[in-house]
Parts: structure tokens; C-alpha cells; sequence
């Protein structure tokens, strides 16, 4: 039985290396790979194996003991918990376990699935260019639009194109924190669209590769976001939904973007009937009501279809 | 006359065992309820089985959900193009697909990906709205068959363009050094871009002929004009001046000539509450045309020429001294209406006999309708292919004149009996197909054609009105245009390294030269109209005793097999395209497939009924088709719609590679011309086998209830509110009023009358709204997820008509009174009665009725969801909601109008469901704004949500109020006939509100209380001559 043995444990000790040197690395997610899934059933496998192995040898044991007519010691069981065990109403024993497990594994999957499954508020990828919307937004106070260009025409804001940086990182080489050499990141955009930094010129032929960003808002298909709803007929400055992005190096998820964070500001805010004409009627009838303002909700923001579709 | 009994299909309408008992069932399968609980066979699972089953499966779907969130990448352009704003579509100019030569269109274009296309509503004179093909054909841009790239045959390896060019330029070199001749094989070609590049490549190959070919010609209107009016052209028709149309076999709605422009023309004439057009028509199988016709009338296709013979002989002569016998005194009459209406009425002539067409010219020019209704001078370029160039071609290559030639678009390997053979004589074959079909795979190379959505046109679909197609992607697969090809091989110094280039400058000044306008904004508004040609009448040329003596001698026969065309794949050349097979056949109701269809007494006397399949012997040819038993059909004919049968490339695996029976060899030829009606020795036998075809018909029935209605234009305007009809009920209910009359209240009028059941609407629906094709399997267990169908009803109102009746039954008493309920039985009783053994099925009427979503105010199935999934929003609009939705079907069990569509299976990524939803390239026709609904949830019609918000977020940008009848929804963008309406009922203005208060406008099983927000106007037939006019 030593080979088996030795076997286990090795394994262990490669899984749990693979396991360190695997969280070490440095991922673009936090979550795992497909090979560190297969690591851990054949682990898994492996430990079942082993309990069957040790499961055969225990009644070996016992066989050999009965054979040999030597009357085994009682176990810590059999000693101490079955006693107590076999003193209770065995189903309501039952009941009582079973009941605690199931609502403590309930109240667990059910916290679980609303705040967890999906929900990714918090979530800050490393991306290919380190970005920081710190210097652009905050030390620079450049407008959101500049870049995200069709945020008011659009539903979506849209990651700006690489000829957008360009306009000013053409120039904006940030050499002077480099030893004059330009910025590996600024060269990373250099790279992308083909410009020689040093010439100062675009390259003839050069096989241009856009920026692969990795996308941190990600709202499930089933819903429809409109970008130019909210910041052009809403009025809803960037900030509402995604945080102090002014002060943000990396960016993160600032909200959970679940369907209760929509409807909470859709039933408190007030739509600007007074001066879109769009809400002529509503506005005349708000009055009539003597109303101060409508929520979005009374204005049929709550209706399914009007999100979903 | 709503006490017509409406019925779906035979087998309703004599109640059949199975039809009765499949009725009572509210699905079509029962539930294997019992096999599952039953102790029999102990194989089967048991209570231990299921636990393991359930304890396994529980344990595989959490492992399977303990899947890793996927990354997901935002990837910007590199430099962004300025006209583009992603998540905002554009839309393109172009030219129709299926219209091969040219009908504008505008394709909806997002973040460079074609997604619909929408008609072009400028373009009044081509026709309004687009057909369900045509809508279907954007599929054929994103076709995982399509070429990839110039392929060299024999072991079919993918070559350069440089290596395509030298080896095609040195073997027609070659040809040219032999003294063969070069053919170069199109289709209908109406490209003046290609025609310029052709003109230039003969210059270089001088011994080069173009050989025009197409599956299906008319060459005997060609022929006929030549000879009566020295044009051998297709006159262009002016339906909507036309006030009596009297047609003889020609399906002008369905497939005949060009019928797109006919449904929009027709429409126009056809509101009871202006002058409202008569039409008459003729003929032997169930058309798209007889449907919708005022009065239809049996005729035997063979026997279309003596029909407007003794038109002919009334007309000119006073009465029919040629003794011709035909059954009724229908034809006195209509001869009597047409010398009433002269110059203002048309008569038309399906068959492609020149004879038959030699005397429809004369009796149309005796009539006066040249040059105002029937236009010669302003002609359609399309259909106006001569099939003898062909037919001399292949005789030349049978004797090996022809060293190579080059198939543009054409693919007759398909269409024309035994072409290889004839292709084997030839040394080198080239083709420019955009897919692996019949043809290319002969040839020696593949040079592949761009698709016309990647390339650069201008086609010229009537003299003088011109249509541009631009570039809306940028291309697919790396195929570059034929006319670009064909300049290069005439000139290898032309560069072709940037594929658009030459192309473009070509058009430019092609364009300068033929039009002379601004060219940007020419492409912008996609189509120009020249200033239309005046003419006088013409003169008569041809010698009319001629063909009246070719009808005359022509043998008698009484079987007949007419070989048509389906509305939804038409000649075949698109058939690669699921959508189109999917959409149902609006006559027939059958998906998928092609058929025989057989008359009631034929199919009585053969011992016939549906899905037996049938051996037919024509020729000494014998072809195995499922039988449709066709009501309304004539007794003798049978009929087959060409079209189906294609082979594809082996990768294809659905059932798109086993689509029907190619039944092109069966064409016949007479008097030089292709022979669609034949009449030869017909023999068909019933194999005893079945072959259940995929019909959507007789899913759910009618029960009876009062869904359609029609009426005379006669009652219409003597009581305008119809009140025979139109029972209006005062219900009490139970649902709390809500308020509508605030904001929008979106609505849709469906006007009966203009409906023609064409079913473009049913295409255009699914595309717009991502509706999955289902494939033909799932059509038979009744799971179609069409949002939208179109409802065919059949009666036997026609009978009632008095003179119809008394033409029929020669002065019998008029037993059947007006409001009678014309049931089987009655009609059986009193026809028997007055003419014996009478065949009333050939007097069938239609009723086409599109169905989707009420939109009910009180809606039944949002009282019965359990999950709230389905509900009603402020707008009037009852809203499906997918991810709430758990699947539990009460509110389809529940909804009166049997319009909701339960989703059954990941569509979109099961490779048993092969269609463009289930491979990358497919996926990118999907429409982005609209959710793709995964398994396990009901969906049905949201009125274009989608569209709706959409256009209320561009007014609100701008800070304005919707313009009135600003937007409109998918179906009633694309209908021809404008029988779709929709629009918001609160604003006055609206056309929808307008024609919500006519006298006309119903709901639907009004007396349920669901208040729908769609309304249906009243039917009306203009059956009799009203008295002013006799």
C-alpha cells in the first residue's frame, strides 16, 4: 500500500504547487483556467480512489480480525457518539439535520445567486494599455465626450478608435518620465496603428492592430442600455453610474448593474418634461395634477418593454 | 356575408376522422405520459432510474454551470470611420437581390454588417414594398457556401487572383488561336457596367458571343410583340389605371412577369370607398391572383386559346360563330364589361404560346388599352430573354464550335436537361458563381463574382429608369466583380489590386455619359426615372387568322400538367436560403417542399388525399411527389412548382441539400417556344407511400367563429356601415378600465380588402425581430415560430353569386337565398339538385388574413401568467418578457387568436438547426437591438418595440414631439398593397386613427371583451356590374 500512498501525496503536492504558481500569475481575470479544472476533478478523482482503497482495506482488516478471532477495540464511535446518537427519535433527527442543512445551503445559494451570479460591481481587468483615467479626466479635466465620443448619439458610448488618441499622443509622448525615450505604454498605441515615434511619421503598409480592451460593464443581451437616453433626454452625468472615474487609475465596476439599481433611480428621478417638447402632454397634465415633477417611473419608465426586448 | 362558413382545408371542411380527432387536442403530440408510468415493461424507467437520472443530472448541471465567466472584449476601429456611430444604423441605396434586374432598396447597414432591407419608398414607379424572397435573399451575403476565392477544379485548390487571371487569359488565348468561338452564358442582364466590360473583352476575343439565359422565359409575349407590334419587348402594365383586369391563367400577383410591381400597382385601384377595379380571373391551378380575384373562373390551361378566341370572336365579331363550346355564358358577359370600359381595362395571357399571345394583343388593341394601360414604349427589361439563342447555342457546342465559355451568374447545369453533355464538348468552362451550385462545379475555375451587396452597379430594369447598387460591406470572401474580371482579361494591364477601383471609375463615367447628373447624389437616392417616352397606339401587324387557326387545330386533350412558380423561390436561382423555404406557400400553406397539387374529383378518381405521394409519367420521365389536394383547381390539371430539387455543396447538411424534385426536365417545347402546360400522355398512380409535407394550414382552427368578414361592393355602398356584417357587440367587464387615451396608443389597421396574402410581411417580420427558421420537421410538429402568419380561408361564397350560379346551372330556380348558410351540405344539395354531378370545388373562394399579436387591452394571456412575464404597458402594447418567462405555455393555451410561439430549442446554437442562426457567419444578419430568445420561452409579435423606442429616443434627442405616421413597423413597412397600417391611435392625424373609425373596421372575435388595438376593414368583392354602368 506504500506506492498508492506516495502516489497521493505527490499528486497533492503538484495540484497545490500547480494551484499557488497558478493565482500567482498574473492573469488578466480573476477567474481560472480550464487546465487548473482539470487539475482539480483529477484530484478529486484521485481522493475517491483513495477512500475506496482505504474503505477495502479496512474491511480487510476486519475479515482477517474475524478469521483470526481477535475482537477488535471499539472505536472513538463507537465509544462516544453512538450512544448519543442512538438515544434520539431517528427521524426526526433526520428531519432536524436535513432542515438546518437545507436552509443554511438555501440562504446561502440565494444570497449567492442575487449578489454573486453575474454581478461583476467591483470588477477592474488589467488592460492591455495601462489607461488612467486619473491623468486624462482628473489632472487634465478633459470632457468624457471627447473620447467617448457618441455617448450622445448612440447607445453606446463607444471606446474611442486609435485616431483618436493619435490627435494627441502624436505629440503627448510623456518622454520627459522616460529618459526622453517615449512612453511604453504611449508606444503601445505607436504599435497598434503604425507610427514611428522617433520620425514622427506614419509606416507605409503597416498591418494595423486595434486595441483589444477587455470590457468592464457588461449588461446580459436580454437588456437594452441607451447611453444617449440617459446623457442627452435623462441628463444623467457619467459620474451617476460609474463613480468617480476622475479619480480612478484603473477603472472598476462602480455599480452592480442589477435591475433593482435601475428601477430605484428610475422611480425617484424626475424626467426634464419642462423643456423637451417630447413631453408636452405630460408636462401640461402634470401641472393640471399640480404635480412638481415625474419620476421616470410614472412616464412608463418601469414598463418590461421598455428595456427589454 | 358573414354567414359564409369559412374553412381552413379540406379535411376541415368534410370534418375527416383524423381532423376532428387532431382538433380536440390542444397539441398536436400528446404527452408520453403513460409509456413513462406504465409497470409493463420493466425496461422502462422506474422510480430508482429516475432518481439516479435526477441525482445525475443535478450533478451535471452544476457542474456545467460551475462554467468561468467569459472575458469579453471591446475592440474599437484603429481609425474610426467618420459617417459611422456604432449602435446607429445607416442605410445604403441599392438594388434588390432576387430582382435580378434591379429594383431599388435600401439596406439597413450596422457597424458594417447588411442586416434588412427595406423598400425604397421613393421609388413609387418600381412598385412599393419588397416580396418575402427578395427580404430573404440578404442570407445569400452571409452563405457559409459561398466560394471563398478563385478555385482551380480537378482538385479544387484555392488559387490567387494573379494565378486565375494568367491561367483563364492564356486558355481563352489559346481558344482563340483554335478558331473556336467564346460564349459568355448570363442571365437577364440588364448591367450596363457589365455590359460595357463585356463590350471591351470582345474586342480583345472578337469571335465571343453572349448567350442570355434564363431557367424560365416568356419568350412568347417576346415573340408576339414582335410579330403584332415589330418589339419584341415586355410591355410595362399599368394596374392602377386599369379599372377591368381580366386574366387568363396569368398569375400578374404571384409570379408572373413583374409582380412586384404589379401588387403595388393593383392595390392602389382596389379601395371600395374610391373606383374600385373588377378583376376577372381564369384558371386551372389555385393562384396567388385567382385568390384574390373578384370573380375566378375554372379554365384548363390547354385550353387558354380558345377562351380568348371566343373572346376575340364576341368582340369583334358580335358573337361566337366559331360554335366553340365552353361551359357558362361567363366569357358573353365579361365581353360585354370590356366594351364598356374600353382603354380602360387589360387582358392578360398566362401562357407562353405566341398564338395565344398574338390574339390577347389583338383583343387588348381592339379594346384600346395601348398605349395607357399596356406600355410598350417605356418596357420592363425584365423576362425578356429569348430562349432560341440558347437553344442554338447548345446545337453549335454539340458540333464543338465553341472552344470556352464563361457562365455570368447563370447556372443551366440546373435548369436544362442534360447539359453535361454538352459541357463536356466544350474544352474550357469558367464560372463566376458566388456559391458551389450545379454549374460551377463542371467548370475548370471558379472566378468568383463579388455579391452584388459588395459590389458597384447599374442596371437598367425599364428603358429609361436606371437603378445603382453600391458597396454596403466590405467583402465577405475575397471574389472580385465580373465586370472588373472581364476588363481584366481584355486588358491585363488594368489594376485590380484595390477590387472597387475599376468598377467605380467605370460607373462614374458611365454614369456621366448615360444620365449626366450629380453621381453622389444619384447613388444616394439609388434609382433614376428618364423622362417617360410618349407613343401612339400601334399598329397591327401580325395576321390574327393564323393563330386563331393554331388554336383551333390544337388536340384536345383532358389532363394537363402546368408547371408554376412559388412565390417564395420562384425559379430556383435563390433557392439556397431557408427563409425562403420557410415562409408558407400563401395558396398551399406548405413549407419546404414541392408537390403535386391534384384537384378534389382527379383526386377522388385516383384515391388520392394529402401527403400520398404520387408517381407521375410524363415523357417517359417519372418523378415521385407528395400529393396536396387542392381546392379551387380544376378538374384534369395538375400542377408542380418548378424551382425545388437544387444539390448543393456537401457541406450543406439541413434541409436546404433534400428540397423537393427538380422537375425542369419536364418543360415542354412548342411553337419555339418553352412549354410550361403540358399535355401530353400524363399518367399518375398513388404509390401507397406517405410523405408528410410541412403545412402550417390546419395548426389550430377556426372553430366557427366569426373571424373573417366580406361583403359585395354592391351591399358596401348601398349600407357603408355594413351592418349585415359587422355585429358590433356592448360587453360588460371585468377588467379594470385603464386609460389609454394619454401619450401613444400604438394601433395597426389590416385591411382585408388590399391584402393579397403574399406573405412578404412574414419574412420581413422575421428578420427584424432575429425569429428563428425551425426546419421542416418542427413545421410538422406545428412548432413554426413565425410572429406572424398569414391565415388562408377558403367558402363557398363565390356560389351564392346569382350569376355565377345561373351560368353554371343554365337557368335552374334559386334555391340558395341570400344569407343562406352555404355549408358543404347545402351546396351539395342544391347544386345536385339543378346540374347533377357538379364539381362546386372548383368555386372555392379566398380570403387571406394576416394574424399576429392583438395587442388586447384586455388581454387573456396577461391574466394567466404566473410569472408576470406578460404584460401591458402604457402604450397599449402587451409586452413579452423572455427572462422573466418560465415557460408554462398558459398564456398561448389562453390567447383566442393563437398567436404566441413557444421556443423550443437554443435555435441559435444547435447544430441539428443548420440555418444561418447557428454558424458565425450567419449570426451577422441578426439584429442587434432585438434580444435572440433562448429555449424554454414564449414570444409572439411586440409590434416592433424595437422600432417604436428607437424612433421616440430620436425625438426626445431633439426635443420635438413625434411627427405624425413618422415610423412604421416591419410588416407595413414592406407591404406592397399598404394593408398594413400602424400608427398611434391617440394622435388625430394619423392614418391609422383615420382608418380605425371607418364603418369598415372590426375586431377580431370581438365579442371576448379583449379590446385588441389591431383592426381588420371588412373584405369586399366588386362581383357585379353596378347598375350605372349596364
Amino acid at each position: 500500500m506504500n506506492v498508492p500512498k506516495t502516489q497521493i501525496v505527490l499528486t497533492t503536492l503538484f495540484v497545490l504547487t500547480s494551484t499557488f504558481s497558478h493565482s500567482n500569475n498574473n492573469m488578466s481575470s480573476f477567474y481560472s483556467e480550464s487546465t487548473f479544472l482539470a487539475l482539480i476533478i483529477l484530484s478529486i478523482v484521485l481522493i475517491a480512489i483513495s477512500v475506496l482503497l482505504y474503505g477495502i482495506k479496512r474491511h480487510l482488516t476486519v475479515l482477517n480480525n474475524e478469521k483470526n478471532k481477535q475482537v477488535a477495540e471499539p472505536s472513538l464511535y463507537e465509544r462516544k457518539f453512538r450512544p448519543i446518537i442512538e438515544a434520539w427519535n431517528p427521524t426526526i433527527a433526520t428531519l432536524i439535520i436535513a432542515g438546518a442543512v437545507m436552509l443554511f445551503l438555501g440562504a446561502f445559494g440565494y444570497k449567492f445567486g442575487m449578489e454573486e451570479v453575474g454581478v461583476q460591481q467591483g470588477y477592474a481587468p488589467t488592460q492591455p494599455i495601462n489607461f488612467s483615467h486619473k491623468i486624462h479626466a482628473g489632472q487634465y479635466e478633459m470632457d468624457c465626450k471627447y473620447c467617448h465620443s457618441t455617448v450622445e448619439k448612440s447607445k453606446s458610448a463607444s471606446i474611442p478608435s486609435l485616431n483618436t488618441c493619435m490627435n494627441c499622443h502624436k505629440y503627448v509622448k510623456a518622454a520627459e518620465k522616460y529618459n526622453g525615450k517615449t512612453s511604453p505604454e504611449i508606444q503601445k498605441i505607436y504599435n497598434a496603428i503604425g507610427f514611428d515615434g522617433d520620425n514622427m511619421e506614419y509606416i507605409e503598409g503597416y498591418d494595423q492592430k486595434p486595441i483589444e480592451w477587455i470590457r468592464i460593464h457588461n449588461l446580459p443581451d436580454l437588456a437594452y442600455f441607451n447611453h444617449s437616453q440617459h446623457v442627452v433626454v435623462g441628463k444623467v452625468e457619467c459620474q451617476t453610474c460609474h463613480g468617480p472615474i476622475e479619480e480612478m487609475e484603473k477603472v472598476y465596476q462602480y455599480s452592480n448593474l442589477q435591475m433593482g439599481w435601475c428601477i430605484d433611480c428610475h422611480r425617484e428621478r424626475g424626467i426634464d418634461s419642462e423643456n423637451n417638447d417630447y413631453y408636452e402632454e405630460a408636462h401640461k397634465n402634470m401641472l393640471a395634477e399640480g404635480k412638481d415633477y415625474i419620476t421616470v417611473a410614472e412616464n412608463g419608465g418601469l414598463e418590461c418593454s421598455k428595456c427589454h426586448y | 356575408m358573414s354567414s359564409n362558413n369559412y374553412w381552413k382545408g379540406l379535411e376541415e371542411l368534410d370534418q375527416t376522422q383524423e381532423f376532428v380527432s387532431s382538433n380536440a387536442n390542444e397539441f398536436s403530440e400528446g404527452l408520453p405520459l403513460e409509456q413513462v408510468f406504465s409497470n409493463e415493461d420493466s425496461s422502462r424507467a422506474n422510480r430508482r432510474d429516475f432518481l439516479k437520472y435526477f441525482g445525475f443530472g443535478l450533478g451535471a448541471v452544476t457542474l456545467a454551470a460551475c462554467n468561468k465567466t467569459p472575458i469579453k472584449k471591446a475592440i474599437p476601429y484603429v481609425e474610426k470611420p467618420d459617417h459611422v456611430t456604432p449602435g446607429v444604423p445607416l442605410y445604403y441605396a441599392s438594388s434588390s437581390i432576387s430582382d435580378y434586374v434591379g429594383h431599388p432598396i435600401l439596406v439597413k447597414v450596422r457597424e458594417g454588417r447588411p442586416i434588412k432591407f427595406e423598400p425604397n419608398s421613393d421609388a413609387k414607379f418600381f412598385g412599393c414594398g419588397l416580396d418575402g424572397l427578395a427580404h430573404s435573399a440578404i442570407l445569400s451575403l452571409y452563405d457559409t457556401t459561398r466560394i471563398k476565392g478563385p478555385i482551380k477544379q480537378g482538385k479544387r485548390k484555392p488559387i490567387k487572383w494573379s494565378e486565375a487571371d494568367k491561367y483563364i487569359i492564356d486558355n481563352l488565348d489559346k481558344v482563340a488561336a483554335k478558331n473556336k468561338s467564346i460564349a459568355i452564358v448570363t442571365r437577364n442582364n440588364t448591367s450596363l457596367l457589365l455590359n460595357q466590360s463585356i463590350t471591351k473583352f470582345k474586342a480583345k476575343y472578337p469571335n465571343t458571343s453572349v448567350i442570355p439565359y434564363e431557367a424560365i422565359t416568356s419568350s412568347g409575349i417576346l415573340r408576339a410583340n414582335e410579330k403584332s407590334f415589330g418589339k419584341a419587348v415586355i410591355p410595362t402594365y399599368h394596374f392602377d389605371k386599369a379599372k377591368l383586369i381580366v386574366s387568363f391563367g396569368a398569375d400578374f400577383l404571384g409570379t408572373w412577369l413583374n409582380a412586384g410591381k404589379a401588387r403595388s400597382d393593383y392595390a392602389q385601384n382596389r379601395k371600395p370607398d374610391g373606383d374600385m377595379s373588377r378583376h376577372y380571373q381564369f384558371e386551372s391551378l389555385m393562384t396567388l391572383s385567382g385568390a384574390n380575384s373578384d370573380v375566378r373562373l375554372p379554365m384548363r390551361s390547354n385550353q387558354t386559346g380558345l377562351h380568348l378566341l371566343k373572346l376575340y370572336n364576341i368582340l369583334t365579331k358580335g358573337s361566337d360563330s366559331e360554335g366553340l363550346e365552353l361551359p357558362g355564358n361567363h366569357i358573353n358577359k365579361i365581353a360585354k364589361e370590356l366594351k364598356d370600359s374600353r382603354g380602360k381595362s387589360v387582358v392578360l395571357c398566362g401562357s407562353n404560346n405566341i398564338h395565344d399571345q398574338i390574339i390577347t394583343n389583338a383583343i387588348n388593341l381592339e379594346l384600346g388599352n395601348y398605349d395607357d394601360i399596356i406600355d410598350l414604349e417605356n418596357h420592363y427589361n425584365g423576362n425578356s430573354i429569348d430562349e432560341k439563342v440558347f437553344l442554338e447555342f447548345v446545337e453549335d457546342a454539340k458540333q464543338e464550335k465553341y472552344g470556352a465559355v464563361i457562365f455570368v451568374d447563370s447556372n443551366p447545369q440546373y435548369s436544362f436537361a442534360d447539359f453535361d453533355n454538352i459541357l463536356n464538348k466544350i474544352e474550357f468552362k469558367v464560372s463566376n458563381s458566388i456559391i458551389d451550385d450545379e454549374t460551377s462545379r463542371m467548370c475548370d475555375i471558379i472566378a468568383p463574382n463579388t455579391h452584388p451587396l459588395e459590389s458597384w452597379d447599374i442596371k437598367q430594369p425599364y428603358k429609361g429608369k436606371y437603378v445603382f447598387s453600391q458597396p454596403t460591406i466590405s467583402p465577405v470572401f475575397d471574389g472580385r466583380n465580373t465586370s472588373t474580371s472581364f476588363a481584366k482579361w481584355a486588358d491585363e494591364n488594368i489594376d485590380t489590386k484595390n477590387k472597387f477601383s475599376y468598377d467605380y471609375e467605370a460607373l462614374k463615367t458611365l454614369v456621366s455619359n448615360e444620365i449626366g447628373r450629380d453621381f453622389n447624389k444619384l447613388i444616394e437616392k439609388g434609382f433614376f426615372e428618364k423622362e417617360a417616352l410618349t407613343a401612339s397606339t400601334p399598329s397591327f401587324l401580325a395576321n390574327v387568322n393564323d393563330s386563331i387557326n393554331n388554336v383551333k387545330s390544337r388536340k384536345k386533350t383532358s389532363k394537363e400538367l402546368v408547371l408554376y412558380q412559388k412565390l417564395g423561390v420562384k425559379d430556383g436561382s435563390f433557392a439556397n436560403n431557408p427563409w425562403a423555404h420557410e415562409m408558407p406557400d400563401p395558396v398551399t400553406k406548405v413549407t419546404w417542399d414541392n408537390y403535386l397539387t391534384v384537384s378534389k374529383p382527379d383526386a377522388d378518381e385516383l384515391k388520392l388525399v394529402d401527403n400520398n405521394v404520387a408517381l407521375i409519367e410524363v415523357k417517359g420521365q417519372q418523378i415521385e411527389l407528395p400529393v396536396i389536394v387542392q381546392p379551387g383547381q380544376v378538374k384534369g390539371s395538375f400542377g408542380i412548382a418548378l424551382g425545388y430539387g437544387r444539390k448543393y455543396a456537401e457541406s450543406v447538411k439541413n434541409d436546404m441539400q433534400n428540397l423537393g424534385t427538380n422537375v425542369y426536365p419536364l418543360v415542354g417545347y412548342a411553337n419555339n417556344t418553352n412549354s410550361y402546360v403540358i399535355d401530353d400522355e400524363i399518367k399518375i398512380i398513388s404509390t401507397g407511400r406517405e410523405y408528410e409535407l410541412a403545412r402550417t394550414q390546419t395548426h389550430n382552427s377556426i372553430e366557427g367563429r366569426d373571424i373573417v368578414r366580406e361583403a359585395s361592393l354592391e351591399e358596401y355602398r348601398k349600407d357603408p356601415k355594413l351592418r349585415k356584417v359587422n355585429k358590433h357587440h356592448n360587453l360588460v367587464t371585468l377588467w379594470q378600465e385603464y386609460d389609454y387615451s394619454k401619450g401613444h396608443h400604438w394601433a395597426k389597421v389590416i385591411d382585408l380588402n388590399t391584402c393579397n396574402g403574399c406573405s412578404a410581411c412574414v419574412v420581413s417580420c422575421s428578420i427584424e425581430n432575429n425569429v428563428p427558421i425551425v426546419g421542416r420537421d418542427e413545421v410538422r410538429r406545428r412548432r413554426e415560430m413565425h410572429w406572424l402568419r398569414i391565415d388562408r380561408y377558403y367558402s363557398f361564397e363565390a356560389l351564392e353569386d346569382k350569376d355565377l350560379k345561373m351560368s353554371i346551372v343554365h337557368g335552374g330556380d334559386r334555391s340558395i337565398k341570400k344569407g343562406d348558410q352555404l355549408s358543404k351540405e347545402k351546396v351539395m344539395e342544391t347544386y345536385s339538385k339543378e346540374v347533377g354531378n357538379f364539381d362546386y370545388y372548383q368555386y372555392v373562394s379566398t380570403v387571406h388574413q394576416p394574424m399576429m399579436c392583438q395587442h388586447c387591452d384586455n388581454a387573456p394571456c396577461e391574466t394567466v401568467c404566473p410569472v408576470l412575464a406578460t404584460t401591458h404597458s402604457s402604450e397599449g402594447l402587451n409586452q413579452m418578457t423572455y427572462n422573466r418567462c418560465i415557460g408554462t405555455k398558459y398564456c398561448a393555451n389562453n390567447c383566442p387568436y393563437k398567436v404566441r410561439r413557444f421556443n423550443w430549442f437554443r435555435y441559435n446554437e444547435n447544430e441539428k438547426f443548420d440555418y444561418h442562426f447557428s454558424n458565425d457567419l450567419g449570426k451577422m444578419v441578426i439584429n442587434p437591438d432585438v434580444t435572440v430568445r433562448s429555449r424554454g420561452v414564449m414570444e409572439k409579435c411586440s409590434m416592433c418595440v424595437q422600432k417604436i423606442q428607437a424612433a421616440k429616443l430620436v425625438a426626445k434627442r431633439e426635443g420635438r414631439k413625434l411627427k405624425t405616421d413618422e415610423f412604421t413597423v416591419a410588416c407595413a413597412q414592406t407591404c406592397s398593397s399598404d394593408s398594413i397600417v400602424f400608427g398611434d391611435l391617440n394622435d388625430p392625424n394619423s392614418k391609422v386613427s383615420k382608418l380605425y373609425k371607418k364603418y369598415r373596421a372590426y375586431h377580431v372575435i370581438e365579442e371576448l371583451g379583449t379590446k385588441p388595438s389591431i383592426k381588420y376593414l371588412t373584405k369586399i368583392r366588386n362581383k357585379k356590374q353596378t347598375t350605372n354602368h349596364s
